[in-house]
């Protein structure tokens, strides 16, 4: 025997190295571990680091939304225009915030400076003889249009432009005055004279409508057209006038919407009566609401920018607004009151509407003005400007300064405001809301839209349940066949034919997903969409189809069996799979007939059941498609692993394979395979490209399989190139990329939780 | 009998260790009378794929005996006891040809059941491996395998299985605990009782107490002991003290062939060959 004894070399020289070489080694040996170790450790931390940075920066981006608004009374300015004792009718801003504008009752308009106070220039209106200024209208704020409305009855409407000029290379604004319809004043109808109590000005296609009411409830309205003559050069104006119905008390205020459909004259004791002016020939009163409650007045009223909607001020501080709200039934709009704001501790005295979005300042006759935001319908500030009741109040088109003046002061109160993002509110992107135009309050997003005057709709609702959809109907998919195959081919299946599929299916990973969404939304959306009884045959077809082939095996001989090797038997449903496949694809047009009056798609729509042609189930194909790999990857690691010795325990305890999948191999494997869900769950939550390109994209809130949706990060994909930087709707994207983080953060760390108690109850030694 | 005369043919073989070692020396012929044989083998060859592991091993397994297997590691008699349940046919490459005997019939028959099988003929392995369940299921998985659901039968199978492998005392009161939680050697007579729940007629028990410290491995051998009066056992061990404790029969192997099969007694005291003789005295090994 040949023996080696441990002990034969003792005697012997040492081979090992010499002392100091292995001292020297040892040291070396030292530093490398340490290098190790603390290189390990920052790299770490370098992970950590990064992922908190991200979360870092998109709190950075989206830490404004929630800055609150701030407003307050920077200085005072002695009111321009000493020498032009008469009373302010009304005042203006320009958007550079450099120059001030007061209309005085005289026909002076004097420009100054809302720095200094100081004088730029000042012009006046022709007044007629013998005649004074009675009463002052205007359009909406972003239109400059004004009407001044003399006691003779004559009106002059009259636009304020600014010249933007460079001399220099300065900029310099200059206010001009301008005239549409000539610098004359002129009459409005015959009907009513002079003294208005209420007048307004509308720019519409065709001209200019003017509306003036009196003390007697008179109304009279007409449409200036200015026309050119194209040989003279000669302006020609005509005018159109209306009878209008009276109402029976005075006009304290009137207001014609944009589209020229509907005028709203409110009498004294704050009754409005809606006016269908669709036709002006045929003017009538559609009906009269109630705008405050009983014993109050309406103080002030005006339109918000769009002049959809109408905020309306009471004598007792109240603030709401209304607007026209169809109704379901008669399809007929009626006048609505949509929302309230915070009371005022005193009788509203004044409205003015913001120039680009829907938020107004409020001023009452205590001297507060409050700043509120109708989408959102909240009051975000409200300061005491002046011990007097505040009489006019003007703010700049970029909403940072306003200019507030108080009755009987020779003052004017600048003030400073910082509200960038009035609309995120916790209520306005997570609750219902009721946007204008709607008949109910609704789960919207629709961030932008053609003109300033569109109101943003900023409800992460639709996105948040979106983006659920789509991760469902694709773990709906995904799930059962990465798992089963999974648990197939790391246990039942032959060890060389393992060795082909699992590479395989996890080559499919690397797939850009940008080809499958191009291929989903491109030739599988059309496709299903004209062969929809394919979904149909095939979810029937190729499950039965399958056990009929696996029974029909075996009762096959055994001989004949035994031609495939054990383990190989999956090899023999490819041909099968194919063979129903095709049949699903050719049977498709006769089942159409036969049982769908020829187009499935047409039957959806006929009972009932909204199709899209890019859909979740589209989706859930595409993605389900994308995440199977992932799945199946993890989760047959997890079957693959579980230790032999429990398989083979339970074999020799007389369980067949199946038994024993179910009995040791699932549970012992569940942490695995429960982790594999949940990282194909969150595949599917931040999943973009498939999306974007197969879902339609249309944020909509429901789980109809047959319609699609948008998610957050397809949301991202599409409106962030095209969002200004900084504004609210860059900076809700940027939350929304929060909510997608912590939406996967959430997921992960609950699927962790349980993965760590599965992993304790199901530890294999 | 037939079996022994195919084992003398293989006194002609060597062992590589180059001298004729055997030479004039004639092995002790074992008599169990046919009645008593439940497990017969016949003409064993396996494969692994080149490797020619069990050469034709002829032998018997005695009822209601304890027959143990002894050689050094790589000799095969793992491999021989995994071939009575059919474990071997979970390994690919694995090639059989020769006849195992159950009661008279070929277990490697077709159309043999293995699932049912391996309930008649239950293992025991080297590690102790219980599944990730409690004491309770662990014991009442195998009877779940059989279609028992009634609550009842299967309360009165685990205490009896419990009591029979000697664990009943120290587990009862924590019959849902975690299996996981028990020692190695708890673990291991979890896995016997496990194995017994199912009424067995062959008990396999491979290396069971290797793992094991002394006290553990004390009380397993009692319990094979106890447990021979019922059942036909097999047993794979390294340790010499151990087989001559516990077995009835002793068969040494070595590098595939079944060298020396006797009653324990013999090959111990007696044994008809030097290598055997080698072998248990801790020269070879």
């Amino acid at each position: 025997m040949a023996a080696i004894l441990p002990n034969e070399n003792a005697s012997q020289a040492s081979l090992l190295p010499s002392v100091e070489r292995r001292e020297r080694l040892r040291r070396i040996r030292g530093i490398r571990d340490g290098i190790s170790l603390y290189g390990v450790g920052a790299a770490g931390f370098g992970v950590i680091f990064a992922l908190a940075l991200i979360f870092f920066y998109l709190f950075y981006e989206t830490f404004p939304l929630l800055k609150p608004v701030s407003m307050e009374v920077a200085y005072e300015i002695s009111m321009p225009g000493d020498e032009e004792p008469a009373p302010t009718v009304h005042l203006t801003l320009d958007r550079f915030e450099g120059i001030g504008g007061r209309f005085s009752e005289s026909g002076a308009i004097t420009f100054f400076s809302p720095e200094t106070g100081a004088i730029l220039t000042r012009k006046q209106v022709n007044v007629p003889e013998d005649a004074s200024v009675s009463a002052f209208g205007r359009s909406e704020n972003r239109r400059s249009l004004f009407v001044y409305g003399f006691s003779d009855g004559s009106v002059l409407p009259l636009k304020l432009e600014y010249d933007q000029t460079f001399p220099e290379g300065v900029r310099v604004v200059t206010p001009r005055l301008s005239f549409p319809l000539g610098e004359e004043p002129m009459r409005i109808g015959d009907r009513v004279q002079g003294d208005y109590t209420a007048l307004t000005v509308v720019e519409g296609r065709t001209g200019y409508v003017v509306a003036g009411g009196n003390r007697d409830g008179s109304i009279a309205m007409a449409l200036f057209s200015a026309r050119r003559n194209m040989l003279t050069g000669e302006v020609q104006i005509s005018r159109q006038d209306y009878e209008l119905p009276a109402i029976s008390r005075p006009v304290r205020q009137l207001l014609i919407n944009e589209t020229l459909r509907n005028l709203f004259a409110i009498d004294d004791r704050g009754l409005l009566y809606n006016i269908d002016i669709v036709d002006p020939n045929r003017p009538r009163i559609i009906e009269q609401v109630q705008l405050v409650s009983d014993g109050a007045s309406v103080t002030a009223a005006d339109f918000l920018v769009g002049s959809r909607s109408l905020i309306v001020g009471g004598s007792d501080g109240s603030v709401s607004q209304w607007m026209l709200v169809r109704d379901e039934e008669t399809n007929v709009p009626h006048l609505t009151r949509v929302r309230g704001f915070r009371q005022h501790p005193g009788a509203v005295t004044f409205i003015e509407p913001e120039y680009t979005r829907k938020g107004f300042l409020v001023g009452d006759d205590t001297g507060t003005v409050g700043l509120h935001y109708a989408t959102s319908g909240v009051t975000l500030k409200k300061i005491p400007v002046s011990g007097q009741p505040v009489t006019r109040i003007a703010v700049s088109p970029i909403n940072r300064l306003a200019l507030v003046k108080g009755e009987d002061s020779d003052a004017l109160r600048v003030i400073r405001m910082d509200n960038p993002h009035p609309q995120a509110s916790l209520s306005g992107l997570w609750g219902r809301v009721w946007y204008e135009g709607r008949s109910e309050p609704e789960y919207i997003w629709q961030s932008s839209g053609a003109d300033d005057a569109f109101e943003s709709k900023f409800s992460l609702v639709p996105l948040t349940v979106g983006t659920l959809k789509a991760a469902l109907f694709a773990m709906l998919l995904g799930t059962p066949l990465a798992i089963m195959g999974a648990i197939y081919t790391a246990y039942f299946m032959a060890g060389p034919m393992r060795r082909i599929v699992k590479p395989s299916l996890e080559l499919m990973e690397a797939l850009p997903t940008v080809i499958l969404g191009f291929l989903a939304g491109i030739w599988l959306a059309p496709y299903i969409e004209n062969n929809l009884p394919i979904l149909v045959s095939v979810l029937i077809l190729l499950p039965l189809g399958m056990l009929a082939f696996g029974y029909g095996w075996t009762r096959l001989p055994t001989h004949i069996r035994h031609i495939i090797p054990p383990g190989w038997e999956a090899a023999l449903l490819v041909p099968v799979v194919l063979l129903l496949g095709w049949v699903a694809i050719t049977t498709s047009p006769w089942i159409e007939v036969a049982f769908f009056g020829g187009s499935m798609r047409q039957w959806f729509t006929d009972v009932g059941i909204p199709y899209d042609q890019r859909n979740a189930l589209i989706v859930g194909l595409a993605m389900g498609f994308a995440v199977i790999p992932t799945i199946f990857s993890i989760a047959e690691d997890a079957v693959f692993n579980v230790p032999r010795h429990l398989t083979q325990g339970s074999l020799a305890l007389g369980a067949t394979p199946w038994q024993t999948v179910v009995g040791v191999v699932l549970p012992t494997a569940s942490p695995g395979i429960f982790s594999a869900v949940m990282i194909g769950f969150g595949r599917a939550v931040g999943e973009t490209m498939i999306v974007l390109m197969a879902s339609g994209n249309s944020p909509i809130v429901n789980f109809n399989m047959f319609e699609g949706m948008r998610t957050l990060a397809a949301n991202i994909a599409v409106e962030l190139p095209e969002t200004s930087v900084g504004g609210t709707h860059f900076r809700i994207l940027f939350l929304s990329a929060l909510v997608l983080l912590v939406l996967t953060f959430v997921l992960n760390t609950a699927a962790e939780i349980v993965r760590q108690r599965l992993r304790k109850r199901y530890a294999s030694l | 009998m037939d079996g022994t005369d195919t084992m003398s043919q293989q006194t002609t073989l060597t062992h590589g260790m180059g001298d004729k070692l055997f030479e004039g020396m004639n092995r002790t012929k074992l008599d169990i009378a046919r009645e008593d044989i439940c497990v017969e083998v016949k003409d064993l060859n396996l494969y692994y794929g080149q490797d020619h592991a069990l050469k034709n091993v002829t032998m018997q397994i005695a009822r209601h005996r304890v027959t143990a297997f002894i050689g050094p590691s790589g000799c095969g008699k793992s491999t021989l006891l995994r071939c009575f349940n059919r474990m071997n046919d979970l390994i690919d490459i694995c090639r059989i040809n020769g006849e195992i005997m159950l009661d008279g019939s070929n277990i490697y028959d077709r159309g043999v059941d293995v699932a049912e099988l391996r309930r008649r003929v239950g293992m025991v392995f080297q590690k102790p491996n219980p599944f990730p369940k409690s004491i309770y299921e662990n014991i009442a998985y195998g009877l779940r395998l059989q279609g028992v659901k009634d609550r009842k039968v299967l309360d009165e199978v685990v205490e009896r299985a419990l009591k029979r492998a000697a664990l009943w005392d120290e587990v009862k009161d924590r019959l849902n605990e975690n299996a996981f939680g028990l020692s190695g050697g708890q673990q291991q007579r979890l896995v016997i009782a496990r194995a017994i729940a199912i009424e067995p007629e062959v008990l396999l028990l491979d290396e069971p107490a290797s793992a094991l410290d002394p006290i553990s491995t004390a009380k397993i051998e009692e319990l094979i002991y106890e447990l021979k009066d019922q059942y036909t056992i097999a047993i794979v061990t390294h340790n010499m003290q151990q087989a001559a404790r516990v077995s009835d029969y002793t068969a040494y192997m070595y590098m595939g062939e079944l060298i020396e099969f006797d009653d324990t007694l013999s090959i111990f005291t007696n044994p008809a060959r030097k290598a055997t003789e080698d072998y248990i005295t801790g020269r070879y090994g």
